[in-house]
């Protein structure tokens, strides 16, 4: 987002006055699409919240904080995704990647003994070497990130099977041989008077570092160029290879980071778990406005995304709209996001 | 630069306001189980009751059917409107189920569960804020619900198994079984009790396959288990979608001698009690949903203000041809 907002006046600067000027209302009203987006769902999901005694249900602290809880998973994923997916590439292994982490953090502690820190990092350093070496395999051998990620897809899966024996690895806390330290066990708890899910804290710090981190940096300048147009990067010097491995290497880390939550969050490493997550993933960025085609979108927009798509799926099951029909209507939102995006003036 | 400052105040502001709303009420902490009166919510009969029912998965017909047991029971009893949702096979997401019906503040709580160990903190949770917990078919872990009701996996596995023994082959003989998901408790109990109930008979189980299951896959390991092993006489499958892709599967290679038993028996048209009807399976073992006795377990908690047992285990029963049509009936009427 960075780059873009300070790319584009500069490029429209030259224009005539009146025409130029509505144009930035169209165009500042597209970019911030995803965060409308967000402030309607979110007004529609207080008028249409049930009530109990006049409070609005929706409203509740404790469901305000089930949402983010809920979407903290996706959301981590999704952030990591927005590197990938801004190079005009896709990674499909983080929901394997999510499954083999949840796996690795359960048997690390449980099976081999090993303390939360070296656990978390042993799993963290997996995540990255194995978006890293999807990044090599789509850079260095110029593979359709497509093909290369859904090969990681069952490579990872397949892995999380192989080392958990197919079975759930359960974390029991304590001190004793084949439990886990307590300190892990954070993660499925709530923080400030029992309410703030830590999962929540990790996904805005994740969320908050990555939005730092494309402020301006050298390097969110490169990934925006190769996504708007790859040769021309190459041309003018942007180290193309280098800056799309890094991508990948990222959106592993927060795959990984995401199965750490997740494992925490259900006391368990199941190599099940995290199917079909890097659809839901998708899902966060395209709605937060970022082009699948590249070079147009933000982090700032996948959280908008993610929350929103958070905060539909919450009033829908507190309406009790039946499962079908909440499919339904979550698809619909999909295809208007990325119908808007269509609409969008191009600069 | 400038806007990028805004929209991070923005998203500031956001976090800001949600830590707010958050401020002032404390949830329930998921400590101690604590102990309940388990008819605390029980308002008599002429009070309206909310119950949510939290399902696994609702890709399997033996779920869709559980549900549509609870949606009948429910139908008989006018203070009650029970509200369904169906967590896809995914744990977290059954995790958000539980939470968005305890927002709701419903009466009590019903659930399947994914899976035990992952489901067990948030049952904890809803059944320490004094909310009766009903749990089906697969249990959590721990004391921490009202009431569990289900069949017994052992049971009907060993029921199968003496089929085979007294009135199958009575004179022994080889035979394969086709299991379910490997690493699914189910799975294992219905394998460990076949074993028992086979035990002192001629019968060997010449193979195993992991039939998943699921229908294709269960004719897919067929194909290959006759290969393998051409003398067979029987097959064992764990459900009866199993029961019936290997039945395909023996039709296509000729095969007309084999005898097939299954489990599950799905008083539905695809399901196996008309597969028996029908001839393709010599028999099914009942595993019934435990609908009904879960609604009624829920009238007796907040309608009679009467206590339950802990465990309800089901009763099991053998559907053979004989008795396949009254069965069917019978769980179809009303």
């Amino acid at each position: 987002m960075s780059n873009q907002t300070e790319q584009r006046p500069a490029e429209s600067g030259g224009g005539v006055a009146a025409p130029a000027k509505r144009a930035n209302v169209v165009e500042t009203l597209f970019r911030f699409q995803s965060f409308f987006g967000l402030v309607t769902v979110f007004l529609a999901a207080v008028i249409f919240s049930p009530r109990n005694d006049g409070q609005i249900l929706f409203l509740t602290s404790d469901n305000l904080f089930n949402i983010v809880r809920a979407v903290s998973e996706i959301g981590i994923i999704a952030v990591g995704l927005t590197f990938v997916i801004l190079i005009g590439g896709i990674d499909l292994s983080v929901g394997s990647v999510l499954g083999l982490a949840a796996v690795g953090s359960a048997v690390l502690m449980v099976e081999d003994g090993f303390g939360v820190w070296t656990t978390v990092a042993l799993v963290l350093l997996a995540g990255i070497a194995f978006g890293l070496l999807q990044g090599t395999a789509v850079a260095l051998l110029g593979v359709q990130a497509f093909i290369v990620t859904l090969a990681g897809l069952q490579i990872a899966r397949g892995l999380a099977r192989m080392w958990s024996g197919g079975e759930t690895v359960q974390i029991s806390y304590g001190d004793g041989p084949g439990q886990a330290p307590m300190l892990f066990s954070l993660l499925g708890e709530r923080t400030f008077g029992g309410v703030v899910p830590i999962p929540a804290l990790i996904f805005a710090v994740v969320a908050i570092v990555a939005i730092l981190f494309l402020r301006g940096s050298a390097y969110s300048r490169h990934l925006y160029a190769i996504g708007g147009n790859e040769k021309a990067a190459r041309l003018s010097g942007v180290p193309v290879n280098r800056v799309k491995i890094i991508a990948f290497g990222i959106a592993g880390f927060c795959a990984a980071l995401a199965g750490i939550v997740h494992a925490g969050q259900l006391n368990a490493g199941s190599p099940n778990d995290g199917i079909a997550y890097e659809l839901d993933g998708i899902a966060a960025v395209v709605v937060g406005g970022t082009s699948l085609a590249g070079g147009r979108g933000s982090v700032i927009g996948t959280i908008a995304g993610a929350l929103l798509l958070g905060i539909l799926n919450n009033i829908l099951s507190l309406n009790s709209v039946n499962t079908d029909l909440q499919l339904l209507i979550k698809g619909l939102v999909i295809v208007a996001a990325a119908a808007l995006q269509r609409l969008r003036p191009t600069s | 630069m400038r806007k990028t400052t805004k929209s991070l105040i923005a998203v500031t502001c956001a976090t800001a306001a949600f830590a707010a709303a958050g401020c002032g009420t404390t949830s329930e902490n998921t400590g101690q189980v604590q102990n309940q009166d388990p008819t605390k919510n029980c308002k008599g009969p002429n009070e309206k009751y909310t119950i949510g029912m939290s399902q696994a998965n609702l890709a399997e017909p033996y779920r869709v059917r559980m549900d549509d047991d609870i949606r009948k029971a429910a139908e008989k009893v006018p203070q009650f409107d029970v509200q369904f949702s169906d967590a896809a096979k995914d744990n977290s997401k059954q995790i958000s189920d539980v939470e968005n019906f305890l927002t709701k503040q419903v009466d009590l709580m019903m659930i399947s569960p994914n899976e035990a160990a992952p489901l067990t903190d948030v049952v904890k949770k809803a059944y320490n804020k004094g909310i009766p917990v009903v749990v089906l078919d697969r249990k959590v872990d721990g004391e921490a619900f009202t009431t569990y009701v289900g069949a017994d996996n052992v049971q009907i596995g060993r029921q199968a198994g003496e089929y085979f023994k007294n009135a199958l082959l009575p004179d022994g003989g080889k035979i394969v079984q086709i299991k379910g998901l490997s690493g699914s408790t189910p799975a294992a109990e219905r394998e460990q009790g076949f074993k028992e109930g086979i035990q002192g008979s001629k019968i060997e189980i010449a193979a195993t396959a992991d039939g998943e299951w699921e229908r294709s896959v269960g004719q897919q390991k067929m194909d290959a288990l006759l290969k393998a092993n051409p003398d067979i006489k029987a097959v064992y499958a764990q459900n009866d979608p199993m029961a019936e892709g290997a039945y395909l599967a023996a039709q296509a290679a000729g095969r007309n001698d084999l005898k097939f038993v299954g489990i599950d028996g799905l008083p539905i048209p695809s399901g196996g009690i008309k597969a028996v009807e029908d001839g393709r399976l010599q028999a099914t073992n009942l595993y019934p949903t435990g609908g009904a006795e879960a609604v009624e377990a829920a009238k007796k908690l907040l309608i009679d203000c009467q206590p339950v047992p802990k465990t309800q285990t089901l009763e099991t029963a053998l559907v053979t041809k004989d008795n396949a049509a009254e069965v069917y009936a019978r769980l179809n009427q009303g």
